[in-house]
């Protein structure tokens, strides 16, 4: 009966799941989706991650692998015949040795589990318990029947043992062991044990499975399937041209997959943990957020698939589900994403908020609804190509104070295009970083161009904040200007620019390699093309979401750091783990309505514990935003916020009059197609 | 056809406005380059007459339609007195009566008009006028050389010290019952702006925020200079228009025309539409990232760091 | 209820303005052009009263410089029918002309109400609202935050200075020139204006040949005297808080 009801239960959640919009893409690279399978599923990688809970959920999934075998053949004592064996492995020592010791290792992990329950629950720590808002009873209840499952499954082998139906030798040492202590029982009891035990295990496995596909917990059954599913190499990844281009304005408009993920969701929290916006008290969680959804879904099911469809009414309109904003999610909600993707980073089950998100917003900017600030930047962006709102050809007035002329790439072949982009084109601070690059090539005779007026807004934030039909108008323009230029490679200042560029422009026919000038600037200090003295600095280095996490840019800007002789100290939250500064996904055109400490401040706080001098950054809207935030935290005097290239220009070393360093960085790898990642 | 020149005078709230005096001393100028007189017309508010000293005659009508500022009544009595009288030239401001008549005029009578003038002389049998156009970042000069036209002057462009002359001028009654029937137009309401909770007009010391402040969030930043001055917080039309500031607060064209001892410009362009409204100022003292923005051309000093930077240490210093 | 809103396209005043060999026009050249902001308002106005009262929104534009994106624009945002007025030359066109040839074109339209902008940064003669409304002989209103059409009459709040506002009720029809819309000009996504595109929904309309000569000689345009009267304070914040502190002394303002 169980089985028919659980049965029963997946079959209306596939229907349901496939009443989603199509999701191309989704099957292609069957070997790398293996392989997925292999490191993400059976390897746990995503939840060794955090160590506390990791291990003992590892614990528990191997536990529970092996313990199949166990309820198999309690199935086959119950159905068959005493002592069922499976076929081809029958009763090894071994296995039952394995068998004894998993099901200590999950009681063992399930003590752990309950510890993390009570220490880090909603009713102790409010929004900062990553179980805030999640099912808790739900996980109680799970807690309790996994644990259950494995006394009963441990106390009627011991039975057995006492009753002579053991199949398995000493090796089975916990079996054994409590078989000891139910001797004094004497023969009749334990037989009458061994058959209780034997039915409460099977009773509480089937009662187990119906939770299971009724609640959460059928993460055990769909998170392999997500994954086989999820963007590859990783589910944090380029977005593509919308099959929906108005965007998800209903449940039933998003893809498969995405309604896949919210079926999937655990709810363990370890993405709003993480998520910046959560952090500084916005009412964004990623979690929250997917729940909603799911729970909307499940509840429009009658409207989506069979039986339950009310009838067409007089007029032959069917009643719609709800429109996702504002009835299921509040606006707030959406835009408050920076699309820093920690989220996804972090989820154990892949799933992919940003994409969720980005298409919710693609209604909101279809409908026209969406704050001031953003609706401005959008303006400005379509009228002249930049947020600022000024005239593009003042894009390239900040190469006026240098003592050189700055190539044309439009007009004659440059080794390397430097896209530039709209801060460190239009903002007087950025201004002087690029005028120090600038500079900086410049004396080092690297061959370098620009676009001067042609270039616009690369678009990785329009995309983001659901203008598809801006971003696209932008990749036109971009790719006509591009066009005309002839260069071998683009290196860009823009960690959001460079993302794009590399991942989404060659959709649309860019097929030159793109770098970030950290890693030109890595390539130059390592063939000293730039010479430099050693800075000693103690400093610290903040890792821009679209470099690390996105493209898993991490290692060229440090090697920088350590040419140029500086003691780098981590932050904890660096690498592919860095915590956002709040600017991305279009947040820095928008009004800051929360209460709490702003991403960019927290951060400050974190580096400051660290006792360091400098705050390295690589990307002007990190300088914009840090510096900022360094003075409203009230760390100016102690903490100064630099951007790599000030820490070249300053560690370079004056060249002699007349001598110019001749060198041009080696190519070292093809010109064509994205690089791999360094 | 004379070489007379007609002001129409604006007036609210019972008092004749500034630029009625501006005009008129410039329309003395003129009428005395071209050997005419200087006209007024003044309808409704008739006993405001008597302070129009510095002109020849000032024509008053009186009735019902003309109680409250009616553009279709104002209309057709200004043409009417235009007509009868042929003046050579009709003086409106660039406030709303004067964007509801200035070309109303032109096509009703067949003269030529000129809008936003900032500058305006007697040039032989004609006169020249310039005028600004693109909000200010060109200038146009125009040759009026024909028989009639109309010149719609922003505020503050002459000094009202010219034409304020303390005599009784001739008064004019004209009967506007004629002119004035089947009226497609009429008032139902007058709402004057919400008596703020404070006066901005009677302040000694503004502290004054333009877009440079960026969010409603950092207006904070303003507030507590202005607290340290004892002072209130004023703004431009954006700000009031977006709601950050009640529309009490906003200073220019559209709001109120402060003359503070101290106005201090935080943010602000400079734009003509704010500038009316603060530049008889005794100190401004501007704050504007832009080393080109207007607000400087007004200002008697100024400075290009951030006021975000410039306001903590103002605010430092002047905290006991 | 048939509202028309005719639309100018202006240089955007973001882009630095040069002048022509002659020094009567700005160079158009290599300029942007965008919709006269206070035409947006009016468009704005217009479809909240269609959202209210089911009127019908017909935009109309001269063949100026980027008007097609603002038709469209129109277009994807609610109104029903765009209108371009083709063979009127290059250049500036005085208010005046403007204003003869969108009155003939009226002449063979019905409408209620006209709604365009109070007036554009290159008004030089006057503004089109009141120059279209003395020249068909209907009551105009300039200087409106808000319209009220109902039947043969509309309710307006013209703004006078101080932010007093007068109510007033007008005949219909009325041409009135908007200040601003009763709320901020609505978003149309980038997708919806190309989508309007491909519909190719803009009439074209030969426009008819209008005098309305300005009557006066435009004799050169300049840029104005940068005369800087500010005296600017040199230093760092803090110098220049001390400078600014000082100045306040001295006059006396200093509370306390």
């Amino acid at each position: 009966m169980a089985f028919g009801i659980a049965g029963l239960r997946l079959w209306w959640l596939g229907r349901l799941i496939r009443a989603g919009g199509p999701a191309p893409g989704r099957t292609k690279g069957a070997w790398r989706r293996l392989g997925a399978e292999l490191v993400e599923v059976v390897g746990q990688r995503k939840l060794l991650r955090r160590w506390q809970s990791g291990i003992p959920h590892a614990l528990t999934f191997w536990g529970f692998a092996v313990l199949l075998f166990t309820i198999i053949e309690t199935y086959g004592d119950v159905l068959y015949q005493q002592r069922f064996a499976i076929p081809g492995i029958g009763h090894a020592a071994a296995l039952g040795f394995v068998e004894d010791l998993f099901s200590l290792l999950v009681l063992a992990a399930i003590g752990v589990f309950t510890v993390i329950r009570l220490v880090d629950s909603p009713s102790r720590r409010d929004r900062k318990s990553r179980f805030y808002g999640s099912h808790i009873g739900v996980a109680w209840l799970a807690l309790l029947f996994i644990a259950l499952v494995v006394i009963t499954l441990l106390g009627y082998r011991a039975a057995q043992v006492n009753t002579g139906d053991f199949p398995y030798g000493a090796w089975a040492f916990a079996s054994h062991g409590l078989a000891h202590l139910l001797q004094p029982l004497g023969h009749g009891a334990n037989a009458a044990l061994e058959t209780a035990l034997l039915l409460a295990n099977v009773a509480i496995i089937m009662a187990f499975l119906v939770l299971l596909v009724y609640s959460k917990h059928l993460h055990i059954l769909l998170a392999p399937v997500n994954i086989a599913f999820s963007r590859r190499p990783r589910a944090l990844g380029p977005l593509q041209a919308p099959q929906n281009p108005t965007g998800a304005g209903r449940i039933e408009q998003l893809s498969w997959k995405q309604l896949l993920d919210l079926a999937t969701c655990t709810e363990c929290g370890r993405c709003q943990a993480v998520c910046p916006a959560w952090n500084s008290d916005e009412p964004l969680s990623p979690k929250l957020l997917v729940m909603s959804l799911r729970d909307h879904l499940f509840a429009s099911a009658p409207l989506l698939i069979g039986e339950g469809r009310p009838p067409a009414g007089a007029n032959g309109d069917r009643p719609r589900t709800a429109p996702l904003v504002p009835d299921v999610i509040e606006p707030d909600v959406v835009w408050s994403c920076t699309t820093c993707g920690a989220c996804v980073e972090q989820c154990p089950v892949d799933i992919e908020h940003v994409d969720t998100i980005v298409d919710l917003r693609r209604k909101l900017v279809d409908e026209g609804r969406m704050q001031a600030g953003l609706q401005e930047a959008l303006q400005k962006i379509t009228r002249q190509g930049n947020s600022f709102g000024k005239s593009e050809r003042a894009r390239a007035r900040w190469t006026r104070d240098l003592g050189f002329p700055v190539k044309d790439a439009r007009k004659e072949p440059v080794r390397y295009l430097w896209f530039v982009g709209d801060f460190a084109s239009f903002d007087e601070r950025v201004q002087q970083l690029s005028r120090t690059l600038a500079q900086l090539l410049h004396d080092a005779g690297v061959d370098f161009g620009l676009l001067y007026d042609s270039e616009r807004n690369a678009g990785n934030d329009v995309r983001r904040a659901g203008e598809e039909g801006l971003f696209e108008m932008l990749v036109e323009q971009n790719m006509t200007a591009l066009g005309q230029a002839s260069f071998g490679a683009i290196f860009t200042t823009d960690p959001h620019s460079f993302n794009t560029l590399r991942n989404e422009y060659p959709d649309h026919g860019l097929d030159k390699r793109v770098l970030h000038y950290s890693q030109l600037l890595d390539e130059l200090l390592a063939s000293s093309a730039i010479a430099v003295d050693s800075l000693g600095a103690r400093v610290t280095y903040h890792d821009p979401c679209y470099l690390a996490r996105y493209n898993r840019l991490t290692k060229a800007p440090r090697q920088v750091l350590a040419a140029l002789g500086c003691d780098l100290v981590e932050m904890p939250r660096h690498g592919v783990n860095t915590f956002c500064c709040g600017a991305g996904g279009g947040r820095i055109w928008m009004e800051d309505s929360a209460a709490g400490e702003r991403p960019s401040e927290s951060r400050i706080r974190e580096a400051a514990a660290l006792g360091v001098d400098l705050f390295v950054v690589a990307c002007p809207k990190d300088f914009v935003m840090y510096s900022d935030a360094v003075k409203t935290t009230g760390h100016d005097d102690r903490l100064r916020v630099v951007d790599l290239v000030q820490l070249v220009e300053q560690a370079a070393r004056r060249p002699t009059p007349g001598a110019r360093a001749s060198t041009t960085p080696p190519v070292s790898r093809s010109s064509a197609g994205p690089a791999p990642d360094p | 056809m004379s070489n007379d020149v007609l002001v129409l005078a604006e007036h609210q709230g019972g008092a004749l406005c500034t630029v009625t005096f501006e005009l008129a001393g410039r329309a003395r100028e003129l009428a005395d380059a071209w050997g005419g007189q200087v006209q007024v017309a003044l309808l409704g508010a008739s006993n405001l007459a008597g302070q129009l000293g510095s002109a020849d005659v000032v024509f008053t009508a009186e009735h019902p339609a003309l109680a409250d500022y009616n553009p279709e009544a104002y209309e057709r009595v200004l043409l009417s007195i235009v007509h009868a009288r042929t003046p050579r030239l009709v003086l409106l401001s660039t406030a709303t009566a004067g964007l509801d008549l200035s070309a109303a005029l032109s096509v009703g009578w067949d003269a030529p008009v000129v809008s936003s003038v900032v500058g305006l002389s007697a040039e032989g049998e004609g006169a020249l006028a310039t005028a600004q156009i693109y909000g200010g970042k060109l200038l146009a000069e125009v040759e009026l050389a024909g028989s009639r036209a109309v010149c719609a002057v922003i505020a503050g462009s002459f000094p009202a010290a010219a034409g304020r002359r303390d005599r009784p001028p001739a008064v004019e009654a004209i009967d506007a019952a004629a002119v004035l029937d089947g009226l497609r137009t009429s008032v139902t309401g007058v709402v004057t702006a919400e008596a703020g909770d404070v006066d901005i007009t009677a302040a000694d010391v503004l502290v004054s925020v333009g877009r440079g402040i960026g969010s409603r969030d950092d207006l904070e930043v303003a507030e507590e200079l202005a607290d340290a001055l004892g002072a209130p917080l004023a703004g431009s039309r954006p700000l009031t228009d977006q709601g950050w500031l009640p529309k009490s607060r906003q200073v220019g064209k559209s709001g109120v025309t402060v003359k503070p001892k101290l106005y201090l410009a935080l943010g602000i362009s400079g734009a003509p539409e704010h500038v009316e409204g603060m530049r008889d100022a005794e100190l401004v003292i501007a704050c504007n990232t832009d080393a080109k923005a207007p607000i400087f051309d007004v200002a008697h000093y100024g400075t290009t760091v951030d006021l975000f930077d410039l306001v903590p240490e103002l605010v430092k210093r002047l905290k006991p | 209820m048939k509202v028309i809103v005719p639309v100018k396209q202006v240089p955007d005043v973001v882009e630095d303005l040069e002048l022509t060999a002659d020094g009567t026009d700005v160079d158009r050249e290599f300029l942007k052009f965008v919709v006269n902001e206070f035409d947006e308002q009016a468009l704005e106005e217009a479809l909240c009263i269609k959202e209210s009262s089911g009127a019908a929104v017909v935009v109309v534009g001269l063949d100026e410089p980027d008007v097609d994106q603002a038709l469209y624009g129109a277009l994807a945002k609610g109104a029903d029918r765009a209108v371009k007025l083709v063979g009127t030359g290059e250049g500036w066109l005085p208010g005046h002309r403007r204003s003869a040839i969108l009155a003939a074109w009226l002449a063979g339209e019905g409408y209620d109400l006209v709604l365009t902008g109070v007036q554009a940064a290159d008004d030089l003669d006057g503004q089109l609202a009141t120059l279209l409304g003395a020249r068909l002989g209907l009551p105009h209103i300039s200087v409106v935050v808000r319209v009220d059409a109902e039947g043969s009459a509309a309710r307006v709040r013209q703004e006078l200075a101080g932010g007093t506002v007068v109510e007033e009720a007008v005949a219909l029809p009325a041409v009135i020139g908007v200040q601003a819309a009763r709320q901020a000009p609505r978003y149309v996504s980038i997708s919806r204006i190309r989508q309007a595109q491909q519909s190719g929904a803009v009439e074209e309309v030969p426009a008819a040949t209008a005098d309305g000569a300005t009557g006066f000689r435009l004799r050169r345009l300049l840029a104005p005297e940068r005369t800087s009267h500010a005296e600017m304070l040199r230093g760092g914040p803090g110098e220049v808080a001390e400078r600014i502190v000082e100045l306040i002394r001295a006059k006396g303002l200093i509370p306390g």
